[in-house]
């Protein structure tokens, strides 16, 4: 049988025209029998890394190429002949695509009337372009052009085709305009065109049949002359350009003219470590450094670690805290370098764990900026680089159930209301009883299912930055972002990993600006700090987290207590093991029963104790998942790691039986009995997709240890920080204040002579709130409000207005705030006082007639409700407080009541609802925080409780819950039993919860 | 004078189909929502994804606010039936009626002839009654009915109402409310040169209009030169007494909106808009004008009898553009119903044999028989080469066999989402006698079937 080589086909990457993704593609030409297949997508090469890792495994050739339409009305395929052809090919859509919106592109034909060298043309013929620009085109590829005949049985006419081929001297080939892979997408690559236009698929303009797919080779023979089928194969060998001659190359200005990378990388190194010890470095971790130069001169990576050091150091010296992680960030090299604080010495990790020789793979180093400064050094990035070679990686924004109900539903006809009924519904069943048509359904079923992960549009990735030594679009195409000024490449982290390209991610991260702050508030650099201090280890071990990094959430201050950490690996742990992964593959409760010595710790051989000895025999960690399956099962780490990226995708399609299969011969064969395996295989599942990785559990750890440690003995600085880092976190600035006050600071409220924009430390045990807590202040305010006091202070409101200049609705927002009690008397006073100031001068004084009403000073309830109406937050007396009374006639108890009672004891309690969760992990439970006076009370509400009383649970804002205390130690957990609502009593009092994050 | 305030607390609600479950309205967040719902904890000012999340069967409809206004401007019209003094408000009606009161038997009998034909329209409401408009209106949207009729009892009526029921900013409503006014009373015991100064001249103003001080004129509705209302029904319905049900909602309007033009009407068209089907129109036809609700009912009655739907009716039109001049003394006079009757019948078969020849707009397709609807006026706008001029309606089964093969395929694969996909691969064709045909093969079946016929 003839051959065929398909040199127009799109994939789902030409968004909303291709149905089918590029490894189907790949797969069924494949499968077909073609000899080569050419991924064009409309330009883009968004699509072709996949395309080119499948073609590699299923051994078909690939041809890179893309289809572009030109404003004058002719559209080409253009194909890679070479490496320089690609280059122009990626030059011409970066040109095309940076010409116009996100998303859009534009080129003229005159952009390639020099041609492209290396590139081949193939002039598409439906419809017949102008016989003049057809003509233009095809001298600017002389010997390189072909006028595509595509065969769609729509009636085409050959011989038309034909003799436009003779009059532009072009020669003919075949080819077949590919929009799926298999005929059945037809459906789907309609619904796509109703998408893409915004109608209804029964007005959209969609193609009359479903000819477009890849078509078996008899079929095509019976509709094209042998010879037009014959052409693609010449032109498909004219093409040998593929994906892996492409070269990364690093920036090269870090290194110095008279250095080599490699001899300046250690000379920076041994630099780093004189200053990290002065006294002398450690044997052990100079020999650590020497082996990790001579791997990554081994493995050419001197530069990425120049860029990551040269980056790093940027920061420093702007004083922007950060902090490294991923695989290569916790060498000895990093420490040296500075990019992380995590000490070698202190950790048993092996750099080469991290960079495998035989995986190739490039080390992967995630660097965590002050999230308010980030921007400083992405700018440094482009500034120094240049935007034509530096860039952010794109992130694929793909299809997931609501959006795809949603879109599939509107080219289907659904209306709006209906639509937003079927996203929030959950089930399927519950939709047909309810009045849609049964038929409709099961169709926007089958479709929403086919359309959910395919890419939609590109994205900027939150800040994987690539940098190129030449112009990175010669190596990949650049495109706009939504944001203006910023661009991203045309591939994902995954793409650049397939094809060996490193990249940089420039991460921002609100604790580090809360931890500079602190630092600066108290005089004190980071690694100033004493290590393994065991007051902030008791610390911890009391739950006694609020504002500290990672252990501050519900689910941490449950595991604490029991976990009791007494060392920085601890933390390590801690931070990794409260996460789906080990909670979904049950490894929490063994460990934690090891722990305390109520379990043996035991390994059912050496290999597996020298991975999870660390761990006490329990597998905490993604790498340690990863090592079982290559240790205990004879995989490569290869291999390993595919299975990791593959996990998900697994799940969802389907194909996990043959790893598991393969894992469980591997044990067995191995020696390992059926129980363990199956245990490790229930664990790689809970891990593939939501494992956290050591690496970056060391880096965070670090953080968790530095915040804790301040929290414990700088209290008023950490919490002053906290609050000038908001938002972040897990706690809002009421829990903060709170929390700072029961460890004994003083809390100053805002106060016009004395606040700053920050909060400010007055003295080491208090803290002066700033105005910036004040909501509508505007910090243009500030500045004026500050050089008029800087003079003298104000001593009045008149004074106050006619000095500082301040617009009247600053004004008024302070005195809501009552930060004018200082000048003005009570704050009902203060804003009869600033409202009288004149609209449009606050400067002139009032009138002498004006009059001055008897205004009753606000009740200790009206003070509440304006603290939370302006502020968020009380210093006075906490809500509950008020309402005690009516609490206990309700036999309410307090959260410190219940420190006393016994397991098992049925209470009452009540408390603010401050926060909402429902776990993905947990089947059903709803947790809730309860805030009362004296404390944080814990509720449980299983899901029949939650469901019998939504309303209770949902919308409440003032709780009371009947049920069982339940005591674990020191964990207190009540179960609720049932739940009223008491929210009536809070008046106008707004509370808000933090829900569901 | 004598204001009655209307105020239509459901409004936005009750312009959608009623549900027997939780429905909700909402436009950024919730609006309103019936009793259902709000027993499952659904507040007006929740976000929809939290009203969602307390009730997985509440239906939301996205607020309507044309709807909105054209359903306040017909019970304007309605209201014309008492007093040509109509003022339309946000959510409600003002109507001046101290001249009318007499006319219509005091004040007690107009207000119950008011709640009996708002309780038969299905609206729910709140009435009060105040010498000024405003503060009428304010009592109104309190949501307790007060009838206030002497101008020195305003003040105490309105004293105890919130502040935030004022028409004022609510930067302006929690400035008071900070200052401790968040009463009426309390706003009108502060000297009024300072208030005004803070919290500007247009609270005082509003607080002196309630109060009756200043003139409060109003601008009334002024009815339009046709009628013209339509009403989407709960759901699709083909017994003619629901659809009667609807009708007496939108007739009372049409009868006030006469009224308020001093008129009457002797046709109007009742346009029944069908799921799938294209429009049913049935009109109805009076001997001599009327204005009468009662009366066009009641012909509407007999003409839904007599006529049958060809599916079920998802929304009514009502449509009277001949409105003649009609003095109030000579409404009953012509009644001669059984004449009336067979007029009309006649004039109904003549006009529904013309409607039959509607065009539809044209129609995206690929299958022939559906894109041939659109071009039956004759021309073959698409102008596809290749393809008859004359397609059949319903292509009808033939054999291969004695059928030459001259030009195809031309395959064709759509229509998948009605129900109705096709995967055709079509052929010109001769017969024995030399007459060319355009036929498919159905590649489902692969029977062959003729399409079109060349002339």
């Amino acid at each position: 049988m003839k051959s065929y080589a398909e040199l127009h086909a799109l994939s789902n990457f030409t968004f909303l025209r291709g149905a089918s993704y590029p490894e189907e593609l790949v797969i069924q030409a494949k499968s077909l029998g073609y000899s080569a297949l050419a991924i064009t997508d409309e330009c883009s090469l968004a699509g072709i890394v996949r395309a080119h890792v499948c073609a590699k495994e299923q051994g078909i050739k690939l041809i890179v190429g893309s289809e572009i339409a030109f404003s004058e009305g002719i559209r080409i395929v253009f194909l890679a002949k070479n490496r320089t052809g690609y280059g122009h090919l990626s030059a011409l859509i970066t040109k095309g695509r940076r010409n116009a919106k996100k998303g859009n592109y534009r080129l003229s034909i005159d952009e390639i009337k020099e041609g492209l060298p290396g590139c081949i043309a193939l002039l598409l013929s439906n419809p017949l372009p102008s016989l003049e620009i057809a003509k233009k085109a095809a001298s600017a590829f002389p010997g390189d052009a072909w006028l595509s005949v595509e065969l769609l049985r729509c009636g085409e006419n050959l011989s038309e085709m034909a003799e436009f081929g003779r009059k532009s001297a072009l020669p003919l080939a075949a080819s077949s305009d590919v929009h799926m892979h298999v005929p059945e997408r037809r459906a789907l690559q309609d619904t796509l065109a109703a998408i893409r236009q915004g109608v209804p698929v029964s007005e959209a303009k969609t193609h009359p049949n479903g000819e477009r797919h890849l078509r078996p080779v008899k079929d095509l023979c019976s509709l094209y002359p042998e010879a037009l089928l014959e052409e693609t194969m010449e032109i498909a060998q004219r093409c040998h350009f593929s994906l892996d001659e492409l070269r990364y190359e690093y920036p090269e200005e870090l290194v110095p003219k008279d250095e080599t990378p490699i001899s300046h990388l250690r000379k920076l190194a041994m630099e780093g470590l004189m200053l990290r010890f002065p006294s002398g470095i450690p044997e052990k971790v100079r020999n650590l450094v020497e082996h990790e130069l001579e791997l990554v001169k081994e493995l050419h990576y001197e530069s990425y670690f120049l860029t990551v050091h040269d980056i790093v150091r940027f920061a420093r010296e702007r004083n922007i805290l950060c902090q490294g992680r991923g695989s290569a960030a916790n060498s000895a090299i990093c420490y040296a370098l500075r990019i992380t604080e995590v000490n070698p010495a202190h950790m048993e990790m092996l750099f080469e764990r991290f960079i495998s020789k035989e995986r190739n793979e490039p080390p992967d180093i995630d660097v965590d900026f002050e999230h308010e400064r980030r921007e400083e050094v992405i700018q440094y990035i482009y500034g120094k680089y240049g935007r034509d070679r530096a860039a952010l990686a794109a992130s694929v924004i793909t299809y997931k159930p609501k959006s795809a109900i949603r879109d599939v539903g509107k080219a289907l006809g659904f209306d709006q209301e209906q639509l937003e009924r079927l996203v929030k519904s959950l089930s399927w069943r519950e939709l047909n009883e309810s009045g849609f048509n049964p038929e409709k359904i099961s169709l926007l079923m089958k479709l929403v299912d086919e359309i959910i992960g395919f890419p939609r549009h590109l994205s900027q990735h939150v800040g994987g930055f690539v940098i190129s030594r030449g112009k990175l679009s010669n190596l990949v195409p650049i495109e706009n972002a939504a944001m203006p000024e910023r661009t991203v490449i045309q591939w994902d982290k995954d793409d650049l990993d397939a094809i060996g390209l490193l990249k940089v991610d420039i991460l921002a991260l609100g604790m580090l600006s809360a931890i500079r702050r602190a630092l600066d508030l108290s005089g004190r650099q980071m690694h100033e700090i004493p290590q393994e201090d065991p007051e902030v280890y008791e610390m911890m071990g009391n739950a006694d987290t609020t504002g500290v990094f990672q252990i501050e959430s519900r689910a941490q201050m449950a595991m604490l207590p029991t976990m009791q950490p007494k060392c920085f690996y601890d933390l390590v742990i801690e931070v990794a093991i409260v996460r789906p992964g080990p909670i979904q593959g049950g490894m929490v409760h063994p460990y934690l029963r090891r722990r305390q010595g109520l379990e043996p710790v035991s390994y059912p051989s050496e290999e597996v104790k020298s991975v999870l000895e660390r761990t006490l025999g329990v597998p905490i960690f993604q790498e340690q998942v990863m090592k079982l399956a290559v240790v205990a099962a004879g995989f490569t780490p290869g291999e390993a790691d595919q299975v990791r990226r593959s996990m998900a995708a697994w799940k969802r399609k389907g194909g996990l039986e043959k790893f598991e299969q393969r894992l469980m011969e591997g044990m067995l064969e191995r020696g390992y009995d059926e129980a363990f395996a199956r245990q490790i295989f229930r664990q790689i599942l809970g891990f593939g997709e939501y494992g956290f990785p050591e690496s970056h559990a060391a880096s965070f750890a670090l953080l968790v240890y530095v915040s804790a440690w301040l929290k414990c003995h700088e209290p008023a600085a950490f919490a002053c920080a906290l609050l000038n880092s908001q938002p972040m976190g897990f706690y809002a600035p009421d829990q903060i204040i709170q929390d700072a006050r029961r460890h004994h600071v003083e809390v100053l409220p805002v106060d016009v002579n004395q606040s700053e924009w920050e909060c400010t430390l007055p003295s080491p045990s208090s803290i002066r709130l700033g105005l910036r807590m004040v909501k509508g202040f505007s910090m243009e305010g500030m500045a004026r409000l500050a050089s008029a006091r800087s003079l003298q202070p104000f001593e009045s409101l008149d004074h106050l207005a006619s000095r500082a200049g301040l617009e009247k609705r600053d004004l008024l927002c302070l005195a809501r705030a009552g930060a004018l009690s200082g000048i003005s008397g009570h704050r009902r006073k203060a804003y009869w006082d600033v409202a009288g100031t004149a609209k449009e001068m606050p400067l002139a004084p009032n009138p002498v007639d004006d009059v001055q009403p008897d205004l009753l000073p606000l009740t200790e309830g009206e003070n509440l409700v304006e603290d939370y109406g302006s502020l968020g937050f009380t210093l006075g007396s906490h809500p509950l407080s008020l309402l005690r009374n009516q609490l206990r006639k309700r036999k309410l108890v307090q959260a410190t009541e219940l420190d006393h009672c016994p397991d098992g004891r049925i209470v009452r309690a009540a408390g603010l609802v401050i926060n909402r969760q429902r776990p993905g992990t947990a089947s059903g439970v709803t947790f809730l925080t309860l805030e009362d006076e004296t404390g944080q009370i814990n509720v449980v509400v299983w899901k029949d409780i939650a469901e019998k009383q939504r309303r209770e649970l949902l919308s409440s804002r003032l709780l009371a819950v009947y049920g069982k205390l339940q005591r674990n130690g020191k964990v207190l957990h009540l179960i609720a039993g049932r739940l009223n609502d008491l929210t009536p009593l809070l008046g106008n009092l707004v509370t808000r919860s933090r829900d569901f994050r | 004078m004598l204001w009655l305030a209307i105020h239509f607390p459901a409004l936005s609600l009750e312009i959608f189909p009623s549900s027997s479950g939780p429905i909700a309205v909402a436009e950024k967040g919730i609006v309103s929502c019936n009793e259902k719902a709000s027993i499952l904890g659904i507040r007006p000012g929740m976000t929809i994804s939290a009203a969602h999340a307390l009730s997985s069967g509440l239906i939301v409809k996205f607020r309507d606010r044309n709807a909105e206004s054209e359903t306040l401007a017909g019970l304007a019209a309605w209201a014309g039936r008492f007093t040509p003094s109509v003022s339309i408000q946000a959510s409600g009606l003002l109507l001046e009626i101290g001249s009318c009161i007499r006319l219509h038997g005091g004040l007690t009998n107009l207000l119950s002839m008011a709640r009996r034909d708002l309780h038969e329209m299905g609206y729910g409401f709140i009435l009060s009654c105040a010498p000024a408009p405003h503060s009428a209106w304010l009592l109104a949207i309190s949501g307790n009915e007060t009838f206030v009729m002497e101008k020195e009892e305003i003040e105490k009526a309105i004293g105890k109402l919130p502040v935030e029921l004022l028409s004022q900013p609510s930067k302006i409503v929690e400035g008071l409310e900070m200052i401790g006014a968040k009463r009426l009373e309390d706003c009108i015991k502060l000297p009024r040169s300072a208030l005004a100064r803070r919290f500007g001249k247009s609270l005082i103003d509003e607080i002196d209009r309630a109060l009756g001080k200043i003139p409060d004129p109003r601008k009334y509705f002024i009815p339009a030169s046709i009628f013209e209302r339509r009403l989407p029904l709960p759901a699709s319905v083909m017994e003619a007494e629901s659809l009667l049900f609807a009708l007496k909602r939108v007739l009372p309007e049409l009868s006030g909106h006469l009224a308020l033009l001093q008129s009457g009407v002797q046709e109007i068209e009742l346009h029944c808009i069908h799921e799938d089907e294209k429009d049913t129109l049935l009109k109805a036809g009076f001997s001599a004008p009327t204005r009468s609700h009662e009366k066009m009912l009641l012909l509407f009655r007999e003409i839904l009898h007599g006529a049958s739907l060809p599916s079920p009716v998802r929304e009514i039109r009502i449509r009277a553009d001949k409105i003649l001049p009609l003095a109030s003394g000579n409404i009953d006079l012509f009644d001669d119903e059984d004449n009336e009757e067979s007029l009309l019948i006649e004039r109904l078969r003549i006009r529904l044999g013309k409607d039959a020849v509607f065009g539809l707009s044209e129609i995206q397709d690929h299958r022939p028989e559906k894109a041939w609807q659109t071009c039956d006026s004759g021309c073959d706008a698409k102008g596809k080469p290749g393809r008859p001029f004359w397609l059949l309606k319903k292509p009808f089964r033939c054999r291969k066999g004695n059928l030459a093969l001259l030009k195809g395929p031309e395959r064709i694969e759509s229509g998948w989402w009605d129900g109705k996909d096709v995967s055709r691969d079509y052929y010109v064709a001769r017969d024995e006698n030399g007459s060319r045909f355009w036929v498919f093969c159905d590649r489902s079946d692969g029977e062959w079937y003729v399409q079109g016929i060349f002339s």
